[in-house]
């Protein structure tokens, strides 16, 4: 922690990031894992830091799911990419001699544009082709849900929670990965959903993907800057 | 940066069509490429093939400008070059040029 007004602290501050600012810049989704499993305790340790999020009315409104055991990992997995392929097969226009489902899917997409923005829409026939692993071979995956009566905005809370989580397990040296594409099976799969107990009032929200990264993945790299509107003494300035 | 027009709103992009829908792009310097293929192996859009041992992104791909295969390298061969633009319902507002974290 910086010193206040430390003049010394301050200049050091000027040239150098700090040591938290280094884990969060330094944080790339890792996407490569070695098989070695990630050890219990460092497990526990990164549920802890999810535990001291905080969320709306400090209501909580979360629940972790830990999974490693490497059956379980795979059947979700599979389960995942045979909806994936269905989900392709129903949606993707780009496909040769398809071209006639694009307007239709033009009219879901103004419906469900999140579910059908380019990035999931793209990513989707890649999973149902085996092009994209869902969990990347992580051997430990923690599954976030959300209790929908919580206070507020619960998704937003789990996200916080998850990212605590995230930066928490870097600074650690592990790897991870926000993976929300488990939906297809861990939100409509009755099958799946029962297996792991996920009922009323938990809801799948979001899922990271934790382990020993393979090479070395952490640096910082180049990124698009946003625009940032500053009102200042009866003024406004747009900073990028 | 630009502003979302009322059309914008109302039009929805071709995923395949390269003048609505700009991918992201990264460069390989090859003189310093060791072939190891680390890169194609994380990619998440599978946007990257090797050819010659070589790397080279997909005539069509899905590039994410995400980094990884930049920070991955061992030998520091990518550059990431531009991010991703849409236009349309999704196209890009307010983003001004790529830049590595700033003190």
């Amino acid at each position: 922690m910086v010193e206040k007004n430390g003049t010394e602290s301050l200049d050091r501050l000027k040239r150098e990031f700090t040591e938290t600012e280094k884990v969060i810049l330094s944080r790339r989704s890792v996407r490569l894992y070695k098989k070695e499993q990630v050890p219990e305790f460092m497990v526990k340790r990164i549920l802890e830091a999810g535990r001291f999020a905080p969320s709306a009315g400090n209501f909580q409104p979360w629940k972790f799911i830990v999974l490693r055991d490497a059956e379980v990992i795979k059947g979700i997995t599979e389960s995942v990419v045979s909806s994936c392929r269905i989900l392709s097969a129903m949606t993707d226009y780009r496909r040769e001699g398809y071209s006639w489902l694009r307007p239709l899917i033009k009219l879901i997409t103004r419906l469900r544009y999140n579910d059908l923005h380019p990035m999931p829409f793209t990513a989707i026939p890649l999973m149902g082709e085996g092009r994209l692993d869902l969990w990347h071979g992580a051997p430990t995956v923690i599954v976030l849900l959300k209790d929908i009566r919580g206070a507020g905005n619960p998704d937003l809370d789990c996200g916080i929670a998850g990212q605590n989580m995230v930066l928490a397990a870097h600074s650690m040296g592990l790897g991870t990965c926000w993976v929300g594409f488990a939906k297809p099976t861990l939100e409509y799969n009755p099958i799946w959903k029962k297996r792991l107990g996920i009922s009323y009032p938990y809801k799948f929200a979001n899922s990271l993907a934790i382990g020993w990264p393979r090479g070395n993945p952490d640096g910082m790299v180049t990124r698009q800057t946003h625009a940032v509107d500053w009102f200042e003494n009866g003024t406004v300035k747009t900073i990028t | 940066m630009g502003n979302f027009g009322i059309f914008d709103r109302f039009r929805i992009p071709t995923y395949n069509d390269p003048e609505q829908m700009q991918f992201g792009i990264v460069e390989f310097d090859l003189e310093k490429c060791t072939g190891c293929a680390m890169c194609v192996a994380v990619c998440p859009a599978d946007a990257l093939i090797t050819m010659d041992k070589k790397p080279r992104m997909r005539q069509a791909n899905e590039c994410a400008f995400c980094g990884d295969c930049a920070a991955l390298c061992p030998a520091g061969a990518i550059t990431m070059k531009s991010p991703y633009r849409f236009t349309r319902f999704y196209k890009t507002i307010d983003q001004g040029e790529s830049s590595p974290p700033r003190l």
